[in-house]
């Protein structure tokens, strides 16, 4: 019925509209009916290729419309509903129209059915999200706004490169499963790749996620990574070496995850260790692999929302989300903590909660093919989430050490936001099969079976152990104020040191080489000089005396060489 | 008015602050820890009483979950004290290029105190 409306255009058209509203209320209201009405036309469109325009003899897809695409517009919607909710209080206008801008296109992207109107939207939620970032308006955030903006354009140029060289191969512009034979599918993977923050290419998450505004963090969870995995879904399932990057970022953030003091900044790594899970299960690649891929970036999704929108609370109302400077709020912010602790439960995919019931797909399709390895290794980080998210973040803010801050509990448009998250997050574990009869591939599942729960449990339960028998030991590093050094050291600051070095050592050989010829032409002047100059020999005023004697010289040996050689 | 919101906030919340006050009790907390060692140990001994069905040979050992989340967890947490020694700088390292040394500006927060 409402297959000519592409839900991207009505976010974009309130993004036009917005700003030209005056009264506060009435924008507030506008923005938040916009994922309403933007849910209608992925409610009542079938399954099909829509909004079809012609370009250079090529024909563009903009409105894919198919399982996959129908799964991550309707996740896309929720996120966008549920943060534009906890953005309610929001007056800066430029964070609005952001968000409304970086929602549509992120819905254009997963609707985009060929290469062109990927690429745009690809970019459009890099350009649009950064002002995310810029909108805290400190020279640190402008810094990592442009970090974030020049990776983000290279995905979106190394994406356009692939288009054309794919072109140039297959003579097809659309966006379906690539083969790795072509070169042109190489740029597209890496360009997806450095979207889903595959590791080497993950910075730009953890740098610029904790440098947004509150409420910015929030929507930049939700969007950026979640095409790249849609992405790759598509383009790359059953890439066998996709599980080796997925096992290697399951496994490397984790660490970064428990040292890490800034909370928003663990979220990111923790984000980024699930990401990893998903990206084993795009390279696996059976019905049930993929299925688990696209259930957990829906519950991730939400879980992560609630997650940054807990700790973004406190960061509101304390003016902070170090680990170090928090402590005891559960006294004054018990909802918040609760919400905190239901997020926590479902990223940790406790029973009932909603990573459980996505997360166990991935292991069990990974286990079915045989990947011991993988397996031990998502098995860990399964182990390990509890450690960095599922418990620090609670702990650390809500428990731990008290720092002595009585914050007032969360604003009520937060407080709903998080609890209708928080909702979803429990639904989504109680009844999975709403989630499971939206995914693309129809397999039979069952996340409760004896064994499952029971080995789910062990594990959480000795990890928490781990934890606890740790603290009480005082073995587990205190929070500390600091930053940690990560690959983008190498970009941060070996690179400008290592290139510093090299202007100086330049430099430094030129001006000794210009002073070293400046030295032989002022001494080849000088010679010059003393031999023609003025007061050079040369030039010298000899007295006429000199001249006679001279002559009378030459005329005299004249004289004897004409005596001596006569005959 | 606002304030009289608050407190009923507060209060409405004050079910769950209380419920979990043991938290400061130090001999409640150990009470605690050890409940959840002899909760661990009965989890791990039910690996008696079902059949497993499992993947791979190493899920058949016994108490296998249980260690394994043990021991990498609490390997996880030595390896990342190393890490740190290594990783560690001051927050201002990366000064004026990002924001770890920077307070967050005040008007994206709502700072309010608690009605306590």
């Amino acid at each position: 019925m409402f297959e000519w409306l592409h839900p991207a255009l009505i976010y974009l058209a309130a993004a036009l509209l917005v700003p030209l509203v005056p009264n506060r209320k009435a924008r507030a209201f506008l923005i938040l009916l916009v994922p309403i009405v933007g849910i209608i036309p992925l409610l009542t469109t079938p399954f099909g290729d829509y909004l079809q325009l012609s370009l250079f003899g090529e024909t563009l897809t903009t409105f894919r419309f198919d399982k996959l695409s129908f799964v991550f517009s309707l996740v896309f919607s929720l996120a966008a509903f549920l943060s534009l909710i906890y953005a309610w209080h929001v007056r800066d206008t430029m964070q609005q129209v952001a968000a409304l801008l970086y929602s549509g296109s992120a819905m254009g992207a997963v609707l985009a059915g060929d290469l062109i109107t990927l690429f745009v939207w690809w970019e459009g939620t890099a350009i649009a999200s950064v002002f995310l970032i810029w909108a805290r308006r400190t020279e640190g955030s402008y810094q990592t706004g442009m970090r974030y903006l020049i990776i983000q354009i290279t995905s979106g140029v190394v994406l356009l490169a692939g288009a054309a060289i794919h072109y140039r191969e297959t003579g097809s512009l659309a966006f379906e499963a690539f083969s790795l034979e072509n070169v042109g599918a190489w740029f597209i993977l890496l360009s997806f790749g450095i979207k889903c923050a595959f590791p080497l290419l993950h910075n730009w998450l953890q740098d610029s996620y904790p440098s947004a505004t509150v409420t910015g963090t929030v929507i930049l969870s939700a969007f950026t990574t979640k095409i790249a995995i849609y992405s790759l879904a598509r383009g790359y399932a059953g890439t066998d070496f996709l599980i080796v990057i997925g096992a290697t970022m399951a496994l490397f953030p984790i660490f970064f995850a428990v040292i890490e003091n800034d909370l928003r900044r663990v979220l990111a790594y923790s984000m980024n260790s699930q990401l990893g899970f998903m990206v084993v299960g795009i390279g696996v690649g059976t019905d049930l692999a993929i299925n688990g891929t696209v259930a957990h970036a829906f519950s991730s999704v939400l879980y992560k929302a609630l997650l940054f929108m807990s700790v973004g609370a406190v960061l509101f109302r304390t003016g902070t989300a170090k680990g170090s400077e928090l402590g005891g709020l559960y006294k004054t912010m018990p909802l918040t903590m609760v919400f905190c602790v239901i997020g926590a439960a479902s990223i940790s995919a406790f029973p009932l909660f909603s990573g459980f019931v996505s997360k166990s797909m991935i292991l069990s399709a990974a286990a079915q093919e045989g990947h011991f390895v993988t397996w031990a290794i998502l098995l860990f980080a399964s182990a390990a989430v509890l450690h960095h998210s599922g418990i620090k973040i609670p702990y650390f803010a809500f428990y731990g050490r008290d720092s002595g801050k009585r914050p007032a509990e969360a604003p009520r448009n937060m407080l709903l936001a998080m609890g209708l998250t928080a909702f979803l997050c429990i639904a989504i574990g109680v009844w999975p099969n709403a989630l499971y009869s939206v995914l693309p591939f129809d397999v039979s599942y069952n996340p409760y079976s004896t064994t499952h729960v029971i080995t789910q449990i062990q594990l959480l339960f000795f990890s928490a152990i781990a934890f606890a028998a740790l603290i009480r030991m005082g073995l587990f590093p205190r929070q500390v104020r600091s930053v940690i050094l990560d690959t983008d050291w190498i970009y941060r600051k070996l690179l400008p040191a290592i290139i510093s070095f090299v202007v100086l050592f330049v430099s430094a050989v030129w001006s000794e080489i210009v002073r070293g010829f400046n030295n032989t032409i002022t001494a080849v002047q000088n010679t010059l000089a003393n031999f023609y100059g003025p007061e050079g020999r040369v030039a010298r005023v000899q007295p006429t005396g000199y001249m006679v004697l001279w002559l009378a010289i030459l005329l005299g040996a004249a004289l004897i060489v004409n005596l001596v050689g006569l005959p | 008015m606002a304030k009289k919101k608050n407190n009923k906030a507060v209060g409405s919340n004050s079910i769950i602050v209380r419920s979990m006050s043991w938290v400061e009790d130090r001999k409640k907390v150990d009470k605690f820890f050890w409940g959840m060692l002899a909760v661990g140990v009965v989890l791990t001994l039910l690996d008696l009483f079902y059949t497993k069905k499992v993947y791979f040979q190493a899920e058949n050992f016994f108490g296998f979950y249980s260690l394994y989340g043990f021991v990498l967890c609490a390997a996880l947490v030595l390896a990342v004290k190393a890490m740190r020694v290594i990783l560690m700088r001051s927050e201002a390292y990366y000064a004026a290029q990002d924001v770890a040394s920077e307070d967050h500006p005040e008007f994206d927060l709502d700072r309010k105190q608690a009605d306590v």
